[in-house]
């Protein structure tokens, strides 16, 4: 039992922690990820119905286009994006994120992300 | 103009120059000389006299003005070009004399001295050479001239070389002179420009001047002697300075003449005529300076002179030869020069010198034709210099075709000349005579400067032509011209580079701030006249690419730095409210968006719109409008606000699709907090008006976005401000706000008492005392604010309001303050359950009916109290008119960016502020009551707004939600 607890926490911070790699789609002109994002040191971090702290300035994942890129990569709703390209996340401005994963020179967004929500859910199961 | 005429000189003097060279290679001998005149010169400076004196040279630049320095600088380059040419020339015309380099002299000096001081130099140094064969009669000279002169022996060297120098003129040199500028003459009429070239170069030294007069004092005894034949030199010293004066007149000519000519720079007087008069009389030239020397007695000679320089034009047109008469006068010029050069005279001095004669007008254009370069740009930096604050010239100079020149020599490949023919046209372009800007443009003048303004990287002129355009775009039939050619132009050279904005901005590097330079200030402002042009121009601007997203770069880097006050500011928020007027009408596609069920269900409408419930759906919309709904439970109406959802974009916004997203509310209001500029204030408030107003969906977020950021307190405090334009710009802002029904609520709990004080009281006005315009405004935002609202209407009564309407419905002056005042007075008195407060205050129907013009209209509906039905109708008729008008025209912003070259900058902010026409929607100009136009605010804002207009649901602000 030990034993599967503990690679049960082993997997759950690997899912705390997780690298997603989306290849962003090229629609005319403009690249797409397929998600919209929220938060960033200059918003109100008390209207983000994502974070569990509601201090939390984070950048999260708002929202997620079915059958995009970023749902394809794994990517979802509430995942909190912790580093994009290897930039910081966790204490920018909104548009400053928002520009960090839209460039237009880049075609792969390599971000990382925690999921509170898979973290409870593991933590329930646990209990 | 005196300085025109230095400046031929010296040229001359090069010319001289270079024929020595050529025919008599330098001798290392005469370079000797030349150096040594030059130390003189210097010398020479501590003396009044020495007019070669660098420090002289230099002081009277300086007196006049920055820009007769810089010609001065210039021309001294150009000289060194010129002489090259003349040297080719030269060959032509031998001469045994023993002359002196004129090249090799000016290397040194060069080298020594200042450039400027350069063209002294050649002068010197071809005196020197000259001299070098009189110098032995000079020295004689010298000694008994040594009390008018400096006593600096250097002087008497000088002097002596000089004359030699002249001597030789006369000899020798005149002769070849005389020999090249004939053929000159002949051969090329044209040719004859040299000599105005010449005499041009003085002008632009006014340094030279003195210089000159060291050469003519000193030349001028030599000169004397010299010219008078070069049997002369031989003569005795004291004797020639007397008799020679007119024998040396023709000297004189050469050398002072010449000079002088500026007046003849008349191309038609064919100064080459003159030169050739001249050269050969140089002998005489010299004489008469002499005379000069000794103050005293050219002054005698002023009147005569005068006279005679009068005629001499003419003469000079009839034949060189009849010159000799003239001569004297000349020579008495001359000396006129060396006296103003002693001390370093300001040309002022020498202007009033009666014996001065300055080259007049069409001189003066024909000049601007002239083949050499540098008489081009100092003929034309002349003219800039004439037209500073006198419309009079300005006139002038267009009815004598002066203009087409100017703006011809815009495309002149030589910086110098076409950055004086733009500071010429900037003057002439400034000032109410608008037929002077009409001019620039019928000569395709607008073109040009646009052409120059892409090729040039010089800041200076950049500044030039940009202020130029500022100053040609106040006036209302050109506005579209200039769009039509500089716009995408202007943008791309000046806004975008100066506004920090990048198209493809580095992520990793910090963005750029603005930078508030000059030539962004002179373009913005010209932006800003064009842009209230009507609707066809605010769809240029708002389609021009960059031009929004810059200008609002430009605007949020002011904020950044806190630095809101200064005029690029102003006028970039002006362009701003500008093109935000009529928005919801005027971009393409607005349609869409109007659609009244964009109330109900804002989300649906455009483009946008679709590709976001395209990509949001999968349970994103509950969390989406848990986002956005929460901490929110606004007023019924709120609802439909506060559930509107920002149309989401998968592309940032750019372009003018820029002017009306929200997030620009932040901007303006930081402007309505920090700025101390009323203009600024006025605009950003009337910016807000404008997105404020209509009824589509941007309108509705926008009204929402000012509550939501805490903007009603903002606005409501700046009610109390002391300038009008703003109170009213603010009011007519709150009217439009209140169109959002929580947003009324608010202003009519809050801002109330702050609208009410600015009414005034009977006839006695409030310490404001605000324009019509104002007090119609604020009743028009209480009427607006009461309707449909009985809450709001008690706030009025106990705002003390009804004694005051009722004093402006009985006794304003102003049947537009009568007819607003009745208005809400009859809202008022619709609202029944109002009524018994209002009686017992002791108010009765009648003083809620409207009077004169209104009571007719009562009577005949019979029950005035009862005017809900009329009432209401005839406001919503102004409702709508208000609507409609609420935003505020574009303001004409008649702001001359009067830029006179010669104009010192206080001068010019000044001019402008003088010029200045209220850019407000109304024409301010006259009415402004704020004449001193500080721009500043007078009173202290209170750092908490008394007035809490903040709604408590709204404080946070909206979440922003990209998508990627």
């Amino acid at each position: 039992m030990s034993s599967f607890l503990s690679q049960l926490h082993f997997q759950l911070s690997c899912a705390l922690q997780q690298r997603i790699e989306i290849c962003k789609l090229r629609q005319g002109e403009h690249l797409i990820l397929g998600f919209s994002i929220g938060g960033g040191i200059d918003q109100d971090p008390g209207q983000n119905p994502f974070s569990e702290d509601k201090s939390d300035k984070g950048i999260y994942v708002t929202r997620v286009t079915p059958g995009g890129p970023a749902e394809v990569a794994g990517l979802m709703m509430g995942d909190k994006v912790m580093q994009v390209n290897g930039w910081d996340m966790t204490m920018v401005t909104h548009d400053q994120a928002r520009k960090r994963l839209t460039k237009k020179n880049e075609d792969i967004v390599r971000l990382l992300v925690t999921r509170k929500s898979l973290e409870q859910a593991v933590r329930h199961s646990m209990m | 103009m005196s300085s025109t005429l230095y400046v031929l000189m010296p040229f001359s003097t090069r010319m001289r120059k270079a024929q020595y060279t050529e025919q008599s290679p330098s001798n290392q001998t005469s370079l000797a000389m030349m150096q040594e005149p030059q130390e003189m010169v210097e010398e020479t400076v501590t003396i009044e006299e020495d007019p070669g004196t660098p420090t002289s040279h230099v002081s009277v630049v300086t007196s006049d003005d920055g820009t007769t320095r810089r010609t001065e600088t210039k021309v001294t380059k150009m000289v060194k070009t010129v002489t090259t040419r003349t040297v080719r020339q030269v060959p032509l015309g031998p001469d045994g004399l023993p002359l002196p380099e004129g090249s090799s002299p000016l290397g040194s000096y060069t080298d020594s001295i200042d450039r400027r001081y350069l063209k002294n130099g050649e002068r010197y140094i071809t005196t020197p050479q000259a001299t070098s064969t009189l110098t032995r009669s000079y020295n004689n000279y010298n000694d008994s001239y040594t009390d008018t002169l400096p006593p600096d022996a250097g002087g008497s060297h000088y002097g002596g070389r000089h004359y030699g120098l002249h001597d030789g003129y006369g000899i020798g040199d005149v002769t070849d002179n005389y020999g090249s500028l004939s053929r000159g003459v002949n051969f090329r009429p044209p040719r004859y420009p040299y000599a105005m070239a010449n005499s041009y170069r003085t002008e632009n030294s006014y340094g030279t001047l003195p210089i000159r007069k060291d050469d003519y004092g000193h030349v001028a005894q030599p000169q004397v002697p010299m010219g008078s034949s070069s049997v002369d030199l031989n003569r005795s010293q004291p004797e020639r300075f007397q008799p020679e004066p007119y024998g040396l007149e023709d000297d004189r000519r050469s050398l002072g003449p010449e000079e002088e000519e500026p007046y003849d720079l008349d191309p038609d007087y064919s100064t080459a005529s003159r030169r050739q008069g001249t050269l050969p009389g140089t002998n005489r030239g010299r004489t008469v300076r002499e005379p000069l020397r000794d103050g005293p007695r050219v002054r005698g000679y002023d009147d005569p002179i005068e006279a005679e320089l009068v005629d001499e034009r003419h003469p000079y047109i009839h034949g060189m030869y009849a010159a000799p008469l003239a001569q004297p006068e000349r020579g008495s010029m001359a000396s006129l020069d060396r006296l103003a050069g002693r001390r370093s005279p300001s040309i002022d001095s020498i202007r009033k010198d009666p014996r001065w004669r300055d080259p007049d007008l069409q001189e003066v254009i024909a000049m601007l034709g002239h083949p050499i370069d540098p008489v081009k740009s100092n003929a034309a930096a002349y003219l800039q210099h004439l037209c500073y604050e006198n419309d009079k010239i300005k006139k002038d100079v267009r009815q004598l075709k002066g203009i087409p020149v100017l703006a011809g020599l815009l495309d002149h490949p030589k910086a110098e000349v076409h950055r004086k023919a733009c500071g010429a046209l900037r003057n002439i372009s400034y000032g109410k005579d608008h037929d002077n800007k009409v001019a620039i443009k019928n000569c395709d003048g607008i073109p040009a400067l646009i052409r120059l303004l892409r090729k040039t990287n010089d800041m200076e002129v950049r500044e030039l032509i940009t202020g130029t355009l500022w100053n040609l775009s106040s006036y209302e039939p050109l506005k579209m011209v200039i769009i039509n050619h500089g716009l995408q132009t202007m943008t791309n050279e000046v806004i975008i580079p100066h506004s920090g904005w990048e198209h493809e901005p580095n992520e990793d590097s910090k963005p750029r701030d603005a930078e508030w330079t000059t030539v962004f200030k002179n373009t913005s402002g010209c932006l800003r006249n064009v842009s209230s042009d009507g609707a066809e121009a605010r769809r240029r601007l708002r389609e021009c690419e960059g031009l929004v997203d810059a200008l609002l770069h430009a605007l949020q880097s002011a904020v950044g730095k806190k630095d809101m006050d200064n005029k690029s500011v102003e006028n970039c928020v002006c362009i701003m409210r500008n093109l935000s007027y009529h928005v919801h009408k005027e971009i393409p596609g607005a349609e869409k968006f109007t659609d009244p069920s964009v109330l109900q269900a804002p989300g649906s409408v455009g483009p946008q719109r679709k590709k976001k419930d395209d990509a949001g759906c999968f349970g994103g919309k509950k969390a989406k409008e848990e986002w956005f709904n929460q901490g929110r439970k606004n007023g019924e109406n709120a609802k439909s606000y506060d559930t509107l959802d920002l149309p989401k974009r998968t592309e940032p916004t750019k372009g003018f699709e820029l002017l009306y997203q929200p997030e620009v509310v932040r901007l303006y209001l930081s402007l309505l907090t920090e700025s101390q500029n009323y203009n600024t204030l006025e605009a950003a408030a009337g910016a807000l008006q404008n997105l404020s107003a209509g009824q589509w969906t941007w309108s509705n977020y926008i009204r929402a976005t000012v509550r939501k950021e805490k903007g009603l307190p903002i606005l409501v405090e700046l009610l109390r401000s002391d300038a009008d334009k703003v109170v009213r710009a603010v009011a007519i802002a709150l009217r439009n706000l209140s169109i959002d029904r929580r947003n009324k609520d608010l202003i009519g709990s809050y801002a109330m008492r702050d609208l009410v004080s600015n009414l005034p009281s009977g006839q006695q006005r409030p310490a404001k005392n605000l324009e019509e315009d104002t007090v119609v405004a604020i009743l028009n935002t209480i009427h607006e604010i009461v309707t449909d609202s009985s809450e709001n209407a008690r706030s009025l009564i106990q705002a003390q309001a009804i004694e005051k309407l009722v004093a402006i419905n009985k006794t304003s002056q102003s049947p537009r303050e009568n007819k607003a005042a009745s208005h809400v007075l009859q809202t008022v008195w619709s609202y029944k359950d109002l009524r018994n407060a209002l009686t017992k205050e002791g108010w009765n129907k009648s003083h809620f009916q409207s009077t004169a013009s209104g009571a007719p209209k009562a009577a005949k509906n019979g029950k005035p109290g009862y005017d809900d039905t009329t009432l209401p109708l005839m406001e919503k008729n102004q409702g709508q008119s208000v609507t409609a008008g609420e935003t505020g025209d574009p303001p004409g912003l008649a702001y001359c960016g009067e830029l006179n070259g010669y104009s010192t900058i206080d001068q010019r902010d000044k001019d402008c502020k003088y010029k200045s026409s209220g850019d407000g929607s109304v024409d301010l100009t006259d009415r402004e009551p704020l004449k001193n136009e500080t721009n500043t605010k007078h009173y202290v804002r209170s750092n908490r707004p008394a007035v809490n207009l903040v709604d408590a649901c709204d404080v946070k602000p909206q979440p922003v939600d990209s998508w990627v």
